[in-house]
């Protein structure tokens, strides 16, 4: 009699478990195809989409020793990008250009790291060119989605931007986790 | 024995199910894997909802493509100058002097150079700049644009005080002033000259402060690095390859100093007045002396918005006409103004077709999209049942009502009034195809075709919809509203130039109802068109602009004319409501006015450019400018005002940093609803994954509570 209920709630969980590991999944995967596309980007490609119906392709390539990063950064920070990288605002400055560069990434997939990010601690941008461009984090805090100001700050500065809390269950809180290192020389 | 077996049954189930859990995820995974990245494909089309010429501007992950993010890179430390202002206004008949003292003050340790962008009336026609050094003063000089650039950089690596103003469009400058020392202070007077408004029986002049955040369409050109002078937060695209040079930085909401303006007027009106207001500011009126008014602003202001006096003559003493003159290096110059008969509106106005066009990008969140939807009523509840009418709204795309005008039915009506209620601000400002919408092109229409169109302009592709304007009019007549706290007033009166109709502006929600009848009057009234000056006699003088726009009730001709008028007067003549109408004039002598030849040559610049829209190339449009421009020593798009000092100041082992002096946000105006929010990062893994462990969890309990016992 209960007979049926069971399997409606195993089956019920197991879709959900699945849709879970799809998401991780989604995310680790996307990350190896991008080092490839990423080889192509360097060897001078405009745009070198990682598969052939992707919208958005890679523009940098973000590390992070202490902690072991490293990652492709994606063009356009929108929800379908972010799902397979970080993403760079276009808003924002090129990545490792003069300007204020801002990349922001899912907070319980790529950008999970951020809250281990400590003051002080090197983020090596490896631009399309191949240059290296180093910064130094010197804040971190949580803003309200509607404070642009960190996007709006002056000078060559990298900007990580984040969901907060990083480990909220549900999507969609108004806080962001934001950390800003500023461009050191090499 | 049996406890025992129990146990085993339940490692084993857990072993089962977890195994089962884990492939059936990945097996899912994989499958939804394929299935979604095959789906996301095809999401990608499906968002250009209008198929008009427009570019589509890169689609912005900041909620929409709104405006573009950029900052200066300082060169290390020191800190911006600070910025005041002095503004004094001599206002006399129907023109106006005016100097604007900016004070920039170095608070740091180090040399800097202070560059500021900031607006001026679209008429100004500005021909005088001074550098203020202590006492010490050096006059500008007016130089071919290149070249003054080059002369303010060598003062600028050479160590002497300098300083540079050139024009970005017509009411938005850029002052540069290089070489300020630490905790010393250096001025900057601008002065300028323009017509005032005369309209409907009321004077009015426009001081605007602030340049409100422009949206930039287009794609990213170039590398997106530094440029030149401005230090805008937006990169140049290929549809505003100026972008970074119109977008002030903006001041940070906690910084502890503001951008303050102050400000003096003496106004001689001619007339006795019977209203002397500031809509938008707290005046004080120190005396009346001989018919000089005496004003000033009560406390300097902060600079976030337009400042505004209006007065008016006594009912029966509004001016019909004026004349005045300068004799000026050996010409003679004058400014003519002429009142048409007022017609007034008739009884009966023929059947219109009447497109209501709103801006409801992210600038005009807050007062301004409250005054738009006040307007909005108003033009409706006056449309008849013989009118048809649509209702275009536009931010990051552009949205019609109805699919093609309808009939002003009660239905209908009521229609368009729920919606105009639930009108809300946010997005981009992709006007293009809003016109595009607006302005169908049709040379013929059943009904008089009219346009309303709302807006603040915060817009950085002027001329591109001004082109637009131009292909696509028609016999429709495009009528712009300006709304909030500082609107871009190029954009308001050169739309609805090249649109043949009028503008208005409502800075404040009291202000909607008095400002929309003003314009009705205008939509419902007859135009007068084809109007032409010709004189009698030899004289033939040299009259700008070339061709005389179309006049809407209460609306005076201004031309501004050079050379002999002579004496057999002149014959004004054109049509109204279908019937030819002339006037004849004498106009002789009048009081001489400094600055008038100012106004010619600035009314012949605009001309000039505006040509390069119909056609002439741009060349020979430069050459002439140049010309005109390097005559009278106004600042133009190809000439700019420079100042150096002799001496170099600046020790040669000192270097020198570059600020950007920061701008206000305009009252009103929010800046989440322009810049954006910061994305959302979090995706639903944690939930899932808790969700299905739980589900999982509770199937098994239940299992075991149900079948094991079996």
């Amino acid at each position: 009699m209960k007979r049926w209920l069971v399997w409606v709630l195993i089956l019920l969980g197991l879709s959900q478990l699945g849709q879970g590991i799809y998401i991780e999944a989604k995310a680790w995967l996307a990350q190896q195809l991008l080092e490839r596309a990423w080889e192509r980007a360097r060897v001078g490609e405009a745009r070198p989409l990682p598969w052939p119906w992707a919208d958005t392709w890679p523009v940098a390539r973000l590390r992070v020793d202490r902690l072991g990063i490293r990652q492709v950064v994606l063009a356009g920070a929108s929800g379908r990008t972010l799902a397979f990288g970080p993403g760079h605002l276009f808003a924002s400055a090129p990545p490792g250009s003069a300007g204020n560069s801002a990349i922001s990434g899912h907070r319980d997939t790529h950008f999970r790291f951020l809250r281990d990010l400590r003051v002080g601690d090197r983020i090596e941008l490896e631009r399309r060119d191949g240059a290296r461009v180093r910064y130094a984090v010197y804040r971190r805090g949580v803003v309200h989605e509607t404070d642009s100001a960190p996007l709006r700050r002056q000078g060559a500065q990298l900007t990580l931007i984040t969901c907060y809390p990083f480990d909220a269950l549900s999507p969609g809180g108004s806080d962001r986790f934001v950390v800003e290192a500023r461009r050191i020389a090499l | 024995m049996k406890r025992a077996h129990a146990e085993r049954g339940l490692i084993r189930d857990i072993g089962y199910l977890s195994l089962y859990s884990v492939a059936s995820g990945v097996a899912g995974a994989l499958a939804l894997g394929a299935l979604i990245l095959l789906l996301s494909w095809p999401a990608r089309a499906g968002e250009a909802p209008f198929n008009e010429p427009v570019a589509q501007s890169v689609r912005d992950e900041v909620r929409g493509p709104r405006l573009r993010l950029r900052s200066v890179d300082g060169g290390g430390g020191g800190e911006a100058p600070l910025l005041d202002t002095d503004v004094r206004m001599e206002i006399s008949g129907m023109t106006a002097r005016v100097v604007v003292k900016q004070r920039f003050r170095n608070p740091g340790e180090r040399w800097v150079e202070g560059v500021y962008v900031f607006p001026l009336p679209e008429a100004a026609a500005v021909d005088r700049m001074r550098l203020r050094i202590g006492e010490r003063l050096v006059e500008g000089e007016v130089r071919e644009k290149a070249q003054a650039l080059r002369q303010y950089q060598q003062a600028r690596r050479e160590g002497r005080k300098a300083s540079l103003l050139s024009q970005q469009r017509p009411n938005i400058f850029t002052t540069a002033v290089a070489n300020i020392g630490p905790g010393e202070e250096v001025g900057v007077e601008i002065e300028y000259q323009q017509a005032l408004r005369y309209d409907q029986g009321r004077f009015s002049i426009r001081f605007p402060m602030v340049v409100a955040p422009r949206y930039i369409p287009g794609r990213v050109a170039g590398s997106g690095d530094l440029g030149g002078f401005g230090g805008g937060w937006a990169r140049d695209t290929d549809q505003v390859p100026d972008a970074s040079r119109i977008t002030p930085p903006l001041r940070e909401p906690g910084a502890e100093r503001a951008n303050r303006v102050a400000m003096e007027i003496r106004l001689a009106p001619g007339f006795p007045l019977a209203l002397l207001e500031s809509p938008h500011h707290a005046i004080e009126r120190l005396g009346d002396e001989g018919g000089v008014h005496r004003i000033r602003l009560r406390e300097s202001v902060l600079a976030n918005r337009d400042f505004v006096l209006n007065w008016a003559p006594r009912a029966g003493d509004e001016p019909h006409g004026a004349l005045f003159s300068e004799h000026w290096k050996g010409e003679e110059y004058a400014l003519l103004m002429v009142m048409p008969p007022h017609v007034g509106a008739v009884r009966d106005p023929v059947p219109r077709e009447m497109i209501l066009v709103v801006d409801t990008s992210g600038s005009m969140h807050g007062g301004s999209i409250e005054q738009a939807r006040g307007a909005l009523r108003l033009a409706l509840g006056r449309l008849t049942p013989a009118d048809r009418f649509n209702v275009v709204e536009f931010n990051s795309h552009a949205r019609v009502l109805f699919p093609s005008a309808v009939a002003a039915s009660r239905d209908n009506l009521s229609r368009a009034l729920a919606y105009v209620d639930g009108l809300e601000a946010d997005g981009g400002t992709e006007m293009a195809p809003a016109l595009a919408a607006a302005l169908d092109g049709r040379r013929e229409t059943p009904l008089l075709r009219q346009v309303v169109f709302m807006t603040d302009g915060s817009v950085g592709n002027e001329e591109a919809l001004f082109e637009l304007i131009r292909q696509r009019l028609g016999a429709s007549r495009l009528f712009t509203v300006g709304i909030g706290s500082a609107p871009n007033s190029y954009f308001m009166t050169r739309a609805a130039l090249f649109g043949r109709g009028s503008y208005t502006y409502i800075g404040d929600p009291g202000e909607v109802r008095e400002k929309m009848n003003a314009l009705f009057m205008k939509l419902e009234s007859p135009v007068l068109t084809d109007i032409e000056l010709s004189w009698n006699g030899d004289a033939q003088p040299d009259v700008w602009p070339r061709r005389i726009p179309d006049l809407y009730a209460g609306e005076p001709l201004l031309v501004a004319l050079k050379g002999d008028l002579g004496a057999g007067g002149v014959r004004l003549s054109g049509r109204t409501a279908g019937r030819a109408w002339a006037r004849e004039l004498t106009p002789r002598g009048g009081a001489q006015s400094p600055g008038v030849h100012l106004l010619w040559a600035r009314r012949k610049v605009a001309d000039l450019l505006d040509q390069r829209a119909r056609g002439r190339s741009g060349e020979e449009v430069r050459g002439e400018v140049l010309e005109v421009a390097l005559g009278h020593g106004l600042v133009t798009p190809y000439t700019s005002l420079v100042a150096v000092e002799r001496r170099p100041s600046r020790p040669a082992d000192q270097g020198l940093v570059s600020h950007a002096v920061a701008t206000e946000l305009p009252e009103g105006w929010s800046a989440s609803k322009v810049f954006g929010t910061l994305p959302r990062t979090a995706t639903p893994a944690p939930l899932h994954l808790l969700l299905g462990g739980l589900l999982t969890l509770a199937g098994w309990i239940l299992k075991r509570a149900t079948g094991g016992g079996a």
